[in-house]
Parts: C-alpha cells; sequence; structure tokens
C-alpha cells in the first residue's frame, strides 16, 4: 500500500531514527494491525535502509493478540506465550507497537478471567522494555475506529495525531527538562483543584522527560512517587478514562499513606473496585506524569494522547517504572488523567508553580 | 465479521484436520495476508479447539519463502539478504507445521524483487525448506480466494469461489485411492516418456517413489508426483498451452531442451530474460525437481495460479529446482518452478514403452 501524505514518510523517520536509532544488524518487532499498512512499508524501507531486519507481528487484533484463539484455547496454554513468541521477546533489538484499530471495542467479549491470562503472558512480552533494556515505542496509526473514538473525523484525527508527532523535539526536550529539573529538586507535589487535595513525595526520586523516544506523541515528565506518600483526595470529573476496554467517568479516590483507602465512579464503579482488588500493588500510585505536549488539547478516549495534553496530570495506579527508582509491582498499569486547566494548581514544596495548566516557572 | 461462507468452515476443517492433523502443544505457523482474515480466523479457532497454539504471520506481498516483506527485500543491503534474521531462523527450527494461505491483494506484487534479489532471499530459506520438505513434517500450501485471484482466473469473486472450494472440497479418501492406483504403476516402471507437440522427454524414476497428494501438502490437492532422478532427463519439452508463472512473473511459450538431466538450450516466445536468470539463479536451477501429474477432477481449465493449474486432470508439470527430499529428491537449488504442459489434445504418458494416457484420458 502506498500512502500519499508525506506525513506519513516523516513518522517512520521519526520513529525509526529518533525513537529506536535503529542500528545495523538489529531486529526490529513491529507489532500492529493490517490497517497499518502505509506506515509499515515506509518503515519497512527507512529499516532496509538502515541495515536491519523487521520482524513483522501483524495481527487483526493487537491486545490480546488472538482474541478468536485465546477464547477457545485451553486455560493452560493462555497464561504463557508460545515458545517462540518467548524467543521473540528475548531476542527482538528494538521494539515497536503501534495501535491501529479497526474497532477499539475488538477483544472486549473475552471472559474476564481468560482476558487476564492472556495479559500474564504479555507481561513476557514486555518485560525487556519495562526494564530498560531495548529501545521501544509505543505508537499509534490513524484509523477511523480512534478517530470515532476521539470524537473526530479521520482527517481531524490526522491532523492531531501529526501535529502531536512531528514537532522539533529537542526544543520540547530542553522546555520540559527546565521543568523537570524543578521537580527533581523538590520533595513534595500538591496537586489542587476543584475536589483535588492531592499530596505525594518524590523524596529520592528522580523524573524522566519522554521528548519523543517511548512515547509517540511523547510530551511527559514522569515519576514514580514513593509507594507509601499518597495523601488526600483527587477527583479526575474533567475526562473519561479508558482502561482494557472499559469505560470510567467522574473517578474519585482518596489515599491514605499511599494505597486507595476510597474509590468511587459516576460509570464504571463496579470495574474500579475490581481493578484495585486485582492485587497488593493495584491501590498504589506507580506514576505520576505530567503532560506537556501544545499540540494535545482535548481527550479523545485514548491514553497515549490524553496524558500528554498540555495543562493535565496523570496517576497511574499500579505497576510503577524501576529506571525512575518505583518498587510498585503489580499486573494493572491505569493512567488515569487530571486536567488543571479549569482552576487547577502544581505546588512544589509549599511553591505555586503551574496554574490554570500554566506554567510559572 | 459477519456470517461466514460455511465453506470456509470445511475448508478450515480439511487444512487444520486433514492436511496438518494438529496436535495439542504445536506451535502452528499460518502464513497468510489480511484478506484471508475469515479463514484465518476459523484455522485459529481450530487450532485452539485442539490446544495449540497459532504463529500467525501476516503480510501483504508474497510471503511464500521469505519472512518479510518483498519490499524489505527490494531496498535492504543485499550481502543481508541470503542470511535470515535469527528471530526468524529460529522460529522455522522449532515450529511443529507450516501453512501457507494465499490470498494476494495484487498477483503481480512479487514483482517488486528483481530476479537477484529473490534468488538470494530464497538462499535464506534453504535451510527450512530442507527441513519442511523432510519425510514427516506436516506443511500445506493453500489459496483464499479474492478479488486479484479472480481477476487472474479471468472470473468473478463468486465464481472463483466455487472453483477453488469445488476443487478442494472433494471426498479425498476416494481421490486418494484412484491417484494411489496410478502412482503404484509409476512406481514400478524406469522410464517415463512424454510426448506431445514439440514435446518428447523421457525421465528415469529408478529406485524412486512417488507421493499422492491427498490434501495433505496442497489444498486443493490432486496429483501425484516424483523426483526423478537427477541427471535422466532426456529431449525436449514445450510449454506452448499454458505460460509458466513463477512469484508474478510470466513467461510464454517456455521451451526447454535436456541433456545429461540438465537444460541446456531454453527459448521462451515472451519474457525470455527472466527465464534465463532464474535458471541461471545457481547449479541446481538448471535440473528437475520434480514431475508431477494433475488429477483433480475439480479443475478444468488454466487459471494462472500455480497451485491450481499443475492439478488439472490430463496435465503433467514439470519443476526446474529443488528436489522433494521426502520422495528421494537429492536436486539443491533456491528455485523450484511448477510448469504445466496440458496433455489433453494429442499428448500420451508412456511408461518403459507401454502408454498409459492419452489426450489426457488414463488407459489404466
Amino acid at each position: 500500500m502506498i500512502s500519499t501524505d508525506p506525513r506519513v514518510d516523516a513518522y517512520a523517520k521519526l520513529l525509526v531514527e529518533r525513537c529506536l536509532d535503529v542500528q545495523p544488524g538489529m531486529q526490529v518487532l513491529i507489532r500492529t494491525t493490517p490497517l497499518a499498512a502505509p506506515v509499515v512499508t515506509a518503515l519497512e524501507r527507512e529499516i532496509a535502509h538502515r541495515g536491519a531486519y523487521p520482524i513483522l507481528r501483524i495481527g487483526f487484533v493487537m491486545w490480546p493478540a488472538n482474541p478468536v484463539w485465546a477464547a477457545e484455547a485451553p486455560e493452560a496454554l493462555l497464561a504463557e506465550l508460545a515458545e517462540i513468541d518467548r524467543f521473540a521477546s528475548d531476542h527482538m533489538d528494538a521494539r515497536i507497537t503501534m495501535d491501529a484499530p479497526e474497532n477499539t471495542r475488538d477483544g472486549s467479549d473475552l471472559p474476564p478471567r481468560r482476558f487476564q491470562l492472556t495479559r500474564q503472558a504479555e507481561h513476557y512480552f514486555f518485560r525487556r522494555t519495562m526494564a530498560g533494556e531495548i529501545p521501544w515505542v509505543s505508537c499509534a496509526f490513524p484509523t477511523e475506529a480512534l478517530a470515532q473514538d476521539a470524537g473526530l473525523t479521520l482527517a481531524q484525527f490526522e491532523d492531531v495525531l501529526y501535529g502531536a508527532c512531528l514537532v522539533d523535539w529537542e526544543r520540547e526536550a530542553e522546555r520540559m527538562q527546565h521543568l523537570a529539573e524543578r521537580f527533581d529538586a523538590a520533595e513534595q507535589v500538591r496537586i489542587v483543584g476543584a475536589g483535588t487535595d492531592l499530596t505525594l513525595s518524590l523524596a529520592g526520586r528522580e523524573g524522566k522527560v519522554d521528548d519523543g523516544h517511548d512515547n509517540m506523541p511523547g510530551g511527559e515528565f514522569f515519576y514514580s512517587p514513593l509507594e507509601d506518600s499518597a495523601e488526600g483526595v483527587i477527583d479526575f470529573s474533567e475526562f473519561p478514562s479508558t482502561y482494557q476496554g472499559h469505560e470510567f467517568a467522574g473517578i474519585r479516590l482518596r489515599f491514605r499513606d499511599g494505597a486507595v483507602v476510597e474509590a468511587s465512579a459516576r460509570k464504571g464503579e463496579a470495574t474500579l473496585h475490581a481493578l484495585l482488588d486485582r492485587d497488593e500493588g493495584a491501590r498504589r500510585v506507580g506514576e505520576l506524569g505530567i503532560g506537556c505536549n501544545a499540540a494535545i488539547t482535548r481527550p479523545m478516549k485514548n491514553v497515549l494522547f490524553d496524558e500528554k495534553i498540555d495543562g493535565s496530570v496523570h496517576l497511574a495506579l499500579g505497576q510503577s517504572y524501576e529506571k525512575v527508582g518505583g518498587k510498585n509491582v503489580s499486573s494493572i498499569h491505569w493512567d488515569i488523567v487530571k486536567d488543571l486547566r479549569p482552576g487547577g494548581r502544581i505546588e512544589l514544596d509549599g511553591e505555586r508553580v503551574q496554574e490554570n495548566g500554566a506554567w510559572l516557572i | 465479521m459477519a456470517a461466514v461462507d460455511p465453506r470456509v468452515e470445511q475448508y478450515a476443517r480439511l487444512l487444520v484436520e486433514r492436511s496438518l492433523d494438529v496436535q495439542p502443544g504445536w506451535q502452528v505457523m499460518v502464513v497468510a495476508t489480511p484478506l484471508a482474515r475469515p479463514l484465518v480466523e476459523e484455522v485459529v479457532r481450530l487450532i485452539a479447539r485442539r490446544g495449540a497454539y497459532p504463529l500467525v504471520r501476516l503480510s501483504w506481498t508474497d510471503m511464500e519463502q521469505v519472512p518479510f516483506d518483498s519490499l524489505w527485500g527490494s531496498e535492504a543491503p543485499v550481502e543481508m539478504l541470503e542470511t535470515m534474521a535469527p528471530s526468524e531462523a529460529r522460529t522455522r527450527e522449532e515450529l511443529d507445521a507450516w501453512m501457507l494461505i494465499l490470498a494476494p491483494e495484487n498477483a503481480r506484487a512479487g514483482l517488486v524483487l528483481d530476479a537477484e534479489r529473490r534468488g538470494l532471499l530464497r538462499k535464506a530459506s534453504i535451510p527450512f525448506n530442507r527441513r519442511r520438505l523432510a519425510p514427516g513434517f506436516p506443511w500445506v500450501g493453500c489459496t483464499y480466494p479474492t478479488p486479484a485471484g479472480a481477476q487472474e482466473a479471468g472470473l468473478t469473486l463468486e465464481a472463483f469461489e466455487d472453483f477453488v472450494y469445488g476443487a478442494a472440497l472433494l471426498d479425498w479418501d476416494a481421490e486418494r485411492e484412484r491417484m494411489q492406483r496410478y502412482a503404484d504403476r509409476f512406481d514400478a516402471v524406469d522410464a517415463v516418456r512424454i510426448v506431445a507437440e514439440g514435446t518428447d522427454l523421457t525421465v528415469s524414476l529408478t529406485g524412486r517413489h512417488g507421493m499422492v497428494d491427498d490434501a495433505h501438502y496442497n489444498v486443493p490437492g490432486g496429483e501425484f508426483f516424483f523426483s526423478p532422478v537427477e541427471d535422466s532427463a532426456e529431449g525436449v519439452v514445450t510449454f506452448g498451452e499454458f505460460p509458466a508463472v513463477y512469484h508474478g512473473a510470466i513467461v510464454q511459450g517456455v521451451r526447454l531442451r535436456f541433456e545429461g538431466g540438465k537444460v541446456i538450450e531454453a527459448t521462451a516466445a515472451a519474457n525470455e530474460e527472466f527465464l534465463i536468470a532464474t535458471l541461471d539463479t545457481d547449479e541446481g536451477a538448471r535440473r528437475l525437481g520434480e514431475l508431477g501429474i494433475g488429477c483433480n477432477p475439480g479443475i478444468q481449465d488454466h487459471m494462472g495460479h500455480p497451485a491450481f493449474d499443475e492439478k488439472i486432470d490430463g496435465t503433467v508439470h514439470l519443476a526446474v529446482g529443488a528436489g522433494l527430499a521426502f520422495v528421494g529428491g537429492t536436486n539443491q537449488s533456491a528455485v523450484h518452478w511448477d510448469m504445466v504442459k496440458d496433455l489433453r489434445r494429442g499428448g500420451r504418458i508412456e511408461l518403459d514403452g507401454e502408454l498409459v494416457q492419452e489426450d489426457g484420458r488414463w488407459l489404466l
């Protein structure tokens, strides 16, 4: 498939050159769907020019990889990847996972227990990238289904996606690094807004800036806060949240000593409770992220984009990032985004650094 | 997805249960294009029911032997092409069964690779082909009807579906019995002579046993085949009735003269350059790897699809290139190009001098 949109070639180049910096001989695993054909074609060309191998893993659905199989295979097989897939996971030198769904609800009819087992199996696939052993990038290719969830036409969604990705990342890096250094130097972060007053400790923790490496679009910096530090309440009523095919609205969490002690939601409350009960670590904060991508201004029911909204912060319940000192372990990592533009603020050790989503530093 | 054609389900059952007979715990590679989704999903469902793992590998162009799109092969440094990526090589050492579903979007897509690059890419596949073609390894190649496939056959999609399923969904045990009877006669003789217009070719089957494809290696099946003794081919064969098709390239009017088993003269009415380049791929590309006899009663017309054309009842096909180790073939080559010869108008087959087929009809 040949694309006539020049942004597709620029996007492929960005992924291969900046995000992964593909080197000769590398095995670059690409996981996506057939709808991403135009960019996969461009990626193959870029990878060929760099003297590396594309390892294509194209499925009709990405998560779980094969719902038709997962619905009927013996449960004993579901919890582990096939040996050949484990080998490919052990030996890939870089990974591109590119969301390009035909229908964002595909796989949602899988019984929860079976879905859970496939997640367990996928853990092996993510193991090395989560440990920071190899370069990786999570990204998306514009499809009608993603545009539909975003409430946009495909052409509008393409403009948002490429507008958020094809930016001067060196300049963005500098801008975000400047902000992150202030957070690094502080111990306590306080987030205040409507129905919200939450403090977290970053003492001894350093942040990481995503300046267009692990996510495309990038445009955030993030921390794993001290696991027992979250205190107070946060109300995520501005945006809906989606996780593993479920939709939520009006989530409200109260933390004590780092753990969620009270949780409610206008929509999806039962699932919220089930997720919090998933395991020991599911009630703790694995990540605090600060969105900084100026090209993303409205939520699109797509966390890859929503968490980068300039003037928002996000908390992830569950698994934290080892590479930024996080110690929390969980089978979930659920990013929930809080908009601070309508009357929110961020304080560092008592000093106000952001108000109504605009930086004061 | 809307209701699936019930024939797709029967087709999937044939592939998983008869052709491969998938066993619990197996890792089954399924190579296809996205257009084959209805069949791929039925196949995956049946693999699940047998307690095995599907390794679905979707691609757009011409994945027959190569682990990656031809596009990569057309642009990567030439010295990389002979070596498969380690992950892909290892996959092919470990997998327990292999299914290829041809479902092209454009039957010419493979032309992106020139003969030299294709030859090098196919070299990377020699170790796997050796494993696949050894006795006992379950594999199957089949076709899923797509608009491009129909177009190539000169049919509407609906008519092409009827044709594909009509040729594939047969009583394969009955077909097996019929074909085995012919194959036994070939097994018992030394020399096969094929005579037709512009054609008088003799090959030796001494010490070789044939294999009947009753929907095990190809679906549709409907042929029996041999790897003739490698230095035995003598004489000339003219493929005047049908074009010879190889990875999307079409060569009209191929004429080959053999001496001591080797092509010593090759001409074509059109695209001769491609024919010669392919025969020059390597040492073995000028020798015969296969003699096959088409027997599928559901296939009467030439469709421009090698997988069907070679099964036309009343034809034979000769493949230049790699021999089939599971029937005793020893010829090594990166090429395996089946060319089909129609014997229904004035052709005949003789076994040790005895006339056994005339005008495509068996006298046995």
